[in-house]
């Protein structure tokens, strides 16, 4: 099954984006903060990362650059998830390597077509 | 402490502008000597005057570029100093022209006056201090005459000694009571004017302070308006998602009635986050930092895709948009900002169109500029609220919802693109919305993208 890596520090929207994944057939697993989430990126391998930039202690964007740095990691697809709307941050998403920038509030449709095209072309750029 | 800062500053310049004027006076009179040099004539006993004056202001004139900010009774005993070595100078020259028969007297007035006026004129009580040293320094100049204790520059004055002291009695009184006379008039004269500046400088700094105060408050609320929509949008997306987890049916069966309810709830929050977008782009544009990437687009295209996108919601009122669009008004400007005023006029035209109204979407050229309208055959907006409709949260009767923010966003975009906007409009008759942009540099109108 393919499985997402949530990292936000609010429980409760982890909790609302797990309920739709897993509805969708993803496995949901989760990090509360950016150590925490870094770690869960290297031990479990995701075949995806949903990040929130605010986050305590290591923020998203530097997850985000850590990772992408990583040859072992660098092609698990990112999707920066912020409510940060402002062009500069989108732009910083961008250059720290993240796939793709959604904001909040964001619509769920939204957020499965862009899963469903980073896992697509993860996929055929695999093979 | 302000208020001070300002005195301080003015009492500063006052005390530069007396140092200039010595400067010319010595330069005036050095030129004058030149001419007299020339002539033949004897003007040692002056050229002692103009170094005496030379060398004092010097001497002020580097105290006063020696340090930048002096405390304001610093400045007030500089200024009482060399208003001294004035009156020394006053003194010498009517010593070296003539003692009491020197026409030069009168510059003790002149003294009198220009520091009545001038430094001293925050502390008018100050002309009688001057006016006691005139008249010491003078009489003093006077008694050393009769006395024989200075030579005589003028051995051509041949007096006795009753004549001499009759003349110097005279002279004494005469003067002292002119000095005192002209203080005390200049004295009313100084009160009177320094009263209405020093009310003026209150009222400066007043101004000032709540100038700064608005400023502030004005920072304040754009920050509140940036950090209150960020700190919005994570609860507000919360509340969207779990709307539409119930609503999609993820989390249990929905009835199609509880759906309905769902949907509408779910409106409501995309609502709420898209004022939260505008004003965040408002409180941005007024801070002046909407980022504006420009690009040279033709205007015309960007009114085509704004009809197009916004062709659904015209049909359901079935409200008809007309475009009177032809190709080639090529201007350097940001085109998603530029949509985006037409997608906001256009959505305004139709929502407070009638039903099957008109709209007409227009370019024309102005050489420098491009002109863009629309206009709808609408309910219309009555004349006193037309001042007012670029406002941010301004309404009108007759609102039919919104957030009242799209016309303030449109002119503020306009308006860093360095145009325009206005509006013509006759109650139940309908708007015209204008606007113009510059073509920006190299206007290549007729180029064809």
């Amino acid at each position: 099954m393919t499985r997402i890596l949530v990292i936000d520090d609010e429980p409760d929207m982890v909790s609302a984006i797990k309920l739709r994944l897993e509805a969708n057939g993803y496995e949901v697993i989760a990090g509360k903060d950016g150590p925490e989430g870094l770690n869960k990126a290297r031990m479990e391998k995701p075949d995806l990362i949903i990040l929130d930039i605010m986050l305590p202690k290591l923020d998203g964007f530097k997850v985000c650059r850590m990772l992408k740095y990583d040859e072992k990691f660098k092609n698990i697809p990112v999707i920066m998830f912020s409510a940060k709307v402002q062009k500069r941050d989108i732009e910083r998403g961008k250059e720290m390597g993240a796939d793709a920038y959604i904001t909040k509030p964001f619509k769920a449709d939204e957020l499965l077509a862009k899963m469903k095209e980073l896992l697509g072309e993860k996929k055929s750029s695999a093979a | 402490m302000s208020d001070n800062n300002l005195l301080i500053r003015d009492i500063k310049n006052r005390f530069f502008w007396a140092i200039l004027v010595r400067h010319a006076i010595v330069g005036i009179i050095l030129v004058i000597f030149s001419l007299a040099v020339f002539l033949k004539m004897d003007v040692r006993a002056g050229l002692y005057f103009v170094a005496f004056v030379a060398v004092y202001n010097l001497l002020a004139h580097v105290i006063y570029l020696l340090k930048k900010n002096y405390e304001l009774w610093q400045l007030l005993l500089l200024s009482a100093v060399f208003l001294v070595f004035d009156i020394s100078a006053v003194t010498f020259l009517i010593y070296i022209t003539g003692w009491i028969e020197s026409p030069y007297w009168f510059l003790y007035l002149v003294l009198i006056v220009i520091s009545g006026f001038g430094v001293y004129s925050y502390y008018s009580f100050s002309v009688f201090i001057i006016a006691v040293f005139s008249a010491v320094f003078y009489l003093g100049l006077l008694w050393a005459f009769y006395a024989g204790l200075l030579p005589v520059y003028r051995p051509d004055l041949k007096l006795t000694p009753q004549e001499m002291l009759v003349s110097i009695s005279n002279k004494a009184l005469f003067t002292t009571i002119a000095f005192f006379l002209f203080a005390a008039t200049i004295y009313y004269f100084s009160k009177l004017l320094s009263e209405h500046r020093r009310e003026l400088l209150n009222k400066n700094q007043e101004l000032l302070s709540a100038l700064q105060e608005l400023k502030e408050i004005d920072r304040l609320k754009d920050e509140f308006v940036s950090t209150a929509s960020h700190e919005l949008r994570t609860p507000l997306s919360l509340i969207r998602e779990n709307i539409s987890l119930v609503e999609d049916g993820v989390v249990g069966e929905v009835s199609s009635r509880q759906k309905g309810r769902l949907a509408s709830s779910r409106n409501s929050v995309d609502r709420l986050s898209k004022i939260l977008d505008d004003l965040l782009d408002l409180s941005k544009i007024e801070r002046r930092f909407f980022d504006v990437d420009l690009k040279r687009v033709d205007i015309s295209r960007l009114a085509e895709k704004a009809i197009y996108f916004i062709k659904p919601k015209a049909d359901e009122k079935k409200v008809q948009i007309e475009g009177k669009l032809r190709r080639g008004f090529v201007a350097l400007v940001d085109p998603d900002k530029i949509f985006r005023v037409f997608i906001i006029l256009l959505d305004n035209a139709i929502k407070y169109s009638y039903e099957k109204g008109r709209i007409l979407v227009g370019i024309e050229d102005m050489g420098e500029w491009i002109r863009c309208y629309v206009s709808d055959t609408g309910i219309g907006i009555a004349e006193k609220d037309i001042p007012r409709i670029f406002r941010p949260f301004v309404r009108v009767e007759n609102e039919v919802g919104g957030t009242g923010l799209g016309l303030s966003i449109c002119r503020g975009i306009i308006e860093l693109h360095g145009g325009k906007i206005q509006v013509e409009s006759k109650l139940k008759e309908g708007s015209k919305f204008i606007f113009i942009l510059p073509k920006g540099e190299n206007n290549d109108t007729h180029s064809r993208n």
